[in-house]
């Protein structure tokens, strides 16, 4: 199976078969780690990038009163906390969300990776770009949209962050998130994701049973959504001026 | 837990809940019940001007425990001040 994170970083820069050779090997050690089990915690020192090869995983923050606030979620392919290699402690937490394949790479080898590989650091680059682009969207979602847009975009956005890692999925994908956890993630009671859940359906937006998520009209759901893939930035600039 | 159904209407369509969520008693079912209208409100109001919430709750033997129901209700004090349609 290709690298989902070479994937992913090819949208990012010109990769070498030498860049991806690199890439490849830093992927050699992987570790299985099992569903809703925090990766790192808010606070932490960690000594290793680590980044998602298969599964899904979540940023999220705790409030003073229990409540918590997914700010994120993470997808093959993605790293979880590259910017702690700059920024040290940790500003929230990263939790599994299924059972996750995830590599952990030394701080050095990231260094090594950006001095000597300047495509490579021009992906990373890019990759961190992305992620901020992300969460502009995902703020206009919170602040601007209604539950039922804002449920239409994250399916939306998801099917392209997946389609461009594995090449499929793109009319439909296991979606494993349980709606606590999308209630998390939208600022709103579970039994209002449930409603919309029901609505989207009832619409004929979306099709969901058993975890599996069915898009049956794109273009209609992305309409609905207000969805516009141009902040994933997965068409590459040209030229590159790396 | 036993599961707790809500039914909810927002003046334009009833959504049945077929799945239900589960709560440690009617109390905490109580309390979703009435945490989920300002979610309810506030979508409604950006997408429509519909102004009445209601949200029945059903315990597992289908009976009505509990309704909850979130109203705005607005007039205009002087008819000479209304804007025309």
């Amino acid at each position: 199976m290709a690298n989902p994170m070479i994937c992913k970083l090819e949208h990012g820069a010109s990769l070498t078969d030498e860049d991806k050779a690199v890439l490849e090997a830093v992927c050699a050690e992987t570790r299985r780690v099992p569903p809703r089990v925090d990766l790192i915690e808010e606070g932490e020192n960690p000594r290793f990038v680590q980044l998602v090869l298969d599964g899904f995983a979540c940023r999220y923050k705790m409030l003073s009163d229990g409540r918590r606030s997914i700010v994120a979620y993470l997808v093959p392919g993605d790293f979880c906390d590259l910017h702690v290699a700059i920024l040290g402690q940790m500003d929230h937490s990263i939790a599994t969300v299924t059972g996750c394949t995830m590599v952990q790479i030394p701080y050095d080898t990231v260094e090594k990776l950006v001095s000597r590989h300047p495509r490579i650091a021009r992906a990373l680059w890019w990759a961190t770009l992305v992620d901020e682009a992300v969460l502009r969207e995902w703020l206009v979602n919170l602040g601007r949209r209604t539950a039922a847009r804002r449920l239409a975009h994250l399916f939306c956005e998801l099917r392209v962050r997946l389609m461009s890692v594995a090449h499929d999925g793109e009319n439909g994908f296991h979606f494993p998130f349980t709606q606590e956890e999308l209630s998390h993630m939208l600022g709103v009671t579970p039994v209002h994701v449930n409603r919309v859940l029901q609505q989207l359906r009832e619409d004929g937006l979306i099709l969901l049973e058993d975890k599996m998520l069915g898009i049956p009209d794109v273009a209609r759901l992305e309409a609905f959504a207000e969805f516009d893939a141009t902040y994933l930035h997965r068409a590459r600039r040209t030229p590159e001026f790396a | 837990m036993p599961l707790y159904y809500f039914d909810i209407n927002d003046g334009a369509r009833t959504t049945h809940d077929e799945e239900g969520q589960p709560f440690a008693d009617p109390g905490a079912a109580r309390d979703a019940a009435i945490a989920v209208l300002p979610d309810i409100a506030r979508d409604e109001l950006l997408d429509s001007d519909r102004r009445s919430f209601t949200v029945n709750v059903r315990d597992e033997s289908g009976r009505h425990i509990f309704r909850a129901t979130l109203s705005l209700v607005t007039e205009w004090l002087d008819p000479a001040g209304r804007p025309p349609n």
